[in-house]
């Protein structure tokens, strides 16, 4: 042996010596130093690009259509978010419910608003005007203007920093998204050395997985016998692995690191939402279309996993670029999902009664102005989002140890408003990864878990 | 006696064109017998798309072509899935699982008549190369050892390896 190879070698050897008793079981080098407020995070994002004005500020028609066309009928206020929020629903001209015309509003699920039972942040500071740049700042806990569209996060995710420096398993951390569209199905983890594949969340986009193309590629696969057929199939494939591995250094897979047991029971889970399909039994909030769907199968999976955090991407509002009336639809019937959601956990899913803080807050506003389109049934004008008032929205928490509290940050947008961002810190925070998330530095600076702000 | 000249001048100007041809590779006699050449799994550098994956294994198991639209619809499930391994397990599982067409897979019995033909063939079919010795030994060893090791079992560890991921 050479003598800078010898010295190479008693080096790391000495580390490793040295390291190795401090190695925890979990395969965790340090435990983390905060403790859990609840084990369960619901974070929703809310909804694909809403306006205060029609949501927490319960203006209705009144700042979105009397203000560009002033004559009485439109100069309606009141709240279409029954479930989440507390308010007078509008007394007239009523077209974001269901049946003709939209004009039967979905009865409230909740008996008392989420609002009443937990904390309304009012203002909110979103820190990106689009939808693939305010969603993963949600995740990350940051923004960043290098971030192109249909590539993975650059920074790691809350998933990444809740595995690997809180220990949490693959099927402790979920996202369920909406659609293909958008660079969504990228949210699940970062492209970021550190971090990444391995320390990713579970994902499902269950119109996709369950839907058509599920039947035709998913559905029939086999459920083969976990010693005498998997575990074989397992082993000769880590020796081709290895075999390949030996040969090239550029092995880089985007591998969620499930271990076997998980892998099997995410396999028998989605035989049986294919079954349950086929049965038309899958869970599924009563009202409401694409977003109801992902809801339903966001429950299905916190049924089975009880994850430690659970993200879902519902964006049915997003009409709003030419729809302002399925704007107001969507506003609602995703209103109706997240009743629906809170009630479902809290009466059927034992594990996550009491035991869960909801989080919902929007990737990003929308503008004060309208756009030039006007809906087909109302001619409603519609919303784009790239101004100021994009930069205004809400975060919503209610759950374990949230009381209620009167409304906080009610004042304008200003440099101390609350980020949207906060939504990736405050989960950590809750989740006892707090330090942690805040010693990495990819988080924005300004990064404050809203539990602190309470 | 001109004409003679002509003639012979000809005569040799025909012998040279035909003597004129340029020797090819296959004029050639080496006296070896022709061998097919296999790329080396170390110079599988690129990783295939998720489309790609779907195709070729489709191809490996069928010896068929996958229509362009199912191609897509079928990376769409893996995109849609979080656990790209856990994706790509399931839908060879579906695709093992398929009674129109059925998988073209050898009968356990033809496997364990020649393990070592059959070793050969399936590393030629999935991963486009012979294996070594090493690899003979190991796979011949796992399937004379466990009488319940089935081809179909051996075909998807090599459907589902990561050498299969790239080309």
């Amino acid at each position: 042996m050479k003598r800078r190879e010898f010295i190479k070698k008693a080096t790391l050897t000495s580390a490793g010596a040295l390291i190795a008793p401090y190695i925890l079981p979990s395969g965790r080098l340090f435990a983390p130093t905060g403790t859990q407020i609840a084990p369960h995070v619901v974070l929703v994002m809310y909804a694909g690009g809403i306006r205060n004005q029609e949501t927490v500020d319960q203006l209705y028609l009144s700042q979105s259509q009397h203000t560009w066309n002033p004559i009485p009928a439109l100069n309606v206020t009141g709240n279409i978010m029954p479930n989440m929020l507390a308010g007078a629903a509008p007394a007239s001209k009523i077209v974001y419910g269901t049946g003709t015309s939209g004009n039967t509003p979905i009865a409230p699920i909740l008996s008392t608003p989420m609002q009443s039972q937990g904390v309304l942040f009012k203002e909110v500071n979103a820190v990106a005007a689009g939808h693939y740049g305010g969603s993963i700042a949600l995740l990350q806990g940051n923004t960043n203007l290098a971030q192109p569209l249909l590539e993975r996060p650059k920074t790691p995710t809350v998933f990444e920093f809740l595995r690997k420096h809180g220990g949490y398993k693959a099927t402790d951390a979920w996202f369920i998204g909406n659609s293909l569209q958008n660079s969504v199905p990228l949210y699940n983890h970062s492209s970021h050395e550190d971090y990444g594949a391995q320390y990713g969340a579970n994902m499902f986009i269950p119109n996709v997985t369950f839907g058509n193309q599920g039947d035709q590629f998913l559905k029939d696969a086999k459920i083969y016998h976990p010693q005498n057929e998997l575990s074989p199939m397992y082993k000769m494939k880590y020796f081709l692995d290895n075999s390949y591995a030996s040969l090239t250094s550029n092995n880089v897979l985007d591998v969620v690191e499930n271990t076997e047991a998980e892998k099997q029971q995410i396999k028998t889970f989605m035989k049986t939402m294919f079954q349950k399909k086929a049965a038309g039994t899958t869970i599924r909030p009563p009202q409401g279309g694409n977003d109801a769907a992902t809801v339903g199968y966001a429950l299905e999976v916190m049924k089975e996993f009880t994850p430690a955090v659970t993200v879902i991407k519902i964006d049915g509002p997003d009409v709003c670029h030419s729809d302002f009336t399925g704007y107001l639809r969507a506003i609602h019937a995703a209103d109706h999902a997240m009743g629906y959601m809170w009630n479902y956990i809290q009466t059927q899913i034992p594990a996550m009664a009491g035991e869960t803080i909801f989080i919902a807050t929007p990737d990003c506003g929308r503008n004060l102005n309208p756009n030039p389109i006007l809906d087909t049934e109302n001619n409603f004008r519609a919303f784009d989002h790239s101004d100021a008032n994009t930069r205004r929205v809400f975060t919503l928490m209610a759950g374990k140890t949230i009381g209620n509290e009167v409304d906080k940050a009610t004042g304008p947008i200003s440099s101390s408003s609350p980020l949207n961002t906060d939504a990736a810190i405050t989960t950590g925070h809750i989740l006892g990864i707090e330090q942690e998330m805040l010693n990495s530095g990819f988080l924005h600076p300004q990064s404050q878990s809203l539990i602190r702000k309470i | 006696m001109k004409n003679i000249t002509t003639y012979s001048l000809l005569f040799l100007f025909a012998l040279g064109l035909s003597n004129c041809k340029k020797e090819t590779l296959e004029d050639k006699v080496f006296q070896v017998n022709k061998v097919k050449l296999y790329p080396s799994a170390s110079s599988k550098i690129k990783e295939k798309s998720e489309s790609q994956w779907v195709a070729v294994l489709y191809t490996n198991l069928f010896q068929q072509a996958l229509s362009a639209g199912d191609i897509y619809r079928a990376g769409q499930c893996i995109t849609s899935i979080g656990d790209k391994e856990l994706a790509r397990e399931v839908i060879i599982s579906n695709f093992m699982n398929s009674t129109s067409p059925l998988p073209q897979i050898p009968t356990d019995a033809s496997m364990r008549a020649n393990i070592d033909e059959f070793v050969k063939e399936t590393y030629e079919r999935f991963l486009i190369r012979r294996p070594t010795e090493g690899e003979k030994e190991y796979f011949r060893n796992e399937i004379t050892n466990d009488p319940l090791r089935s081809a179909e079992i051996v075909f998807f560890s090599f459907a589902l390896s990561n050498e299969y991921l790239f080309y």
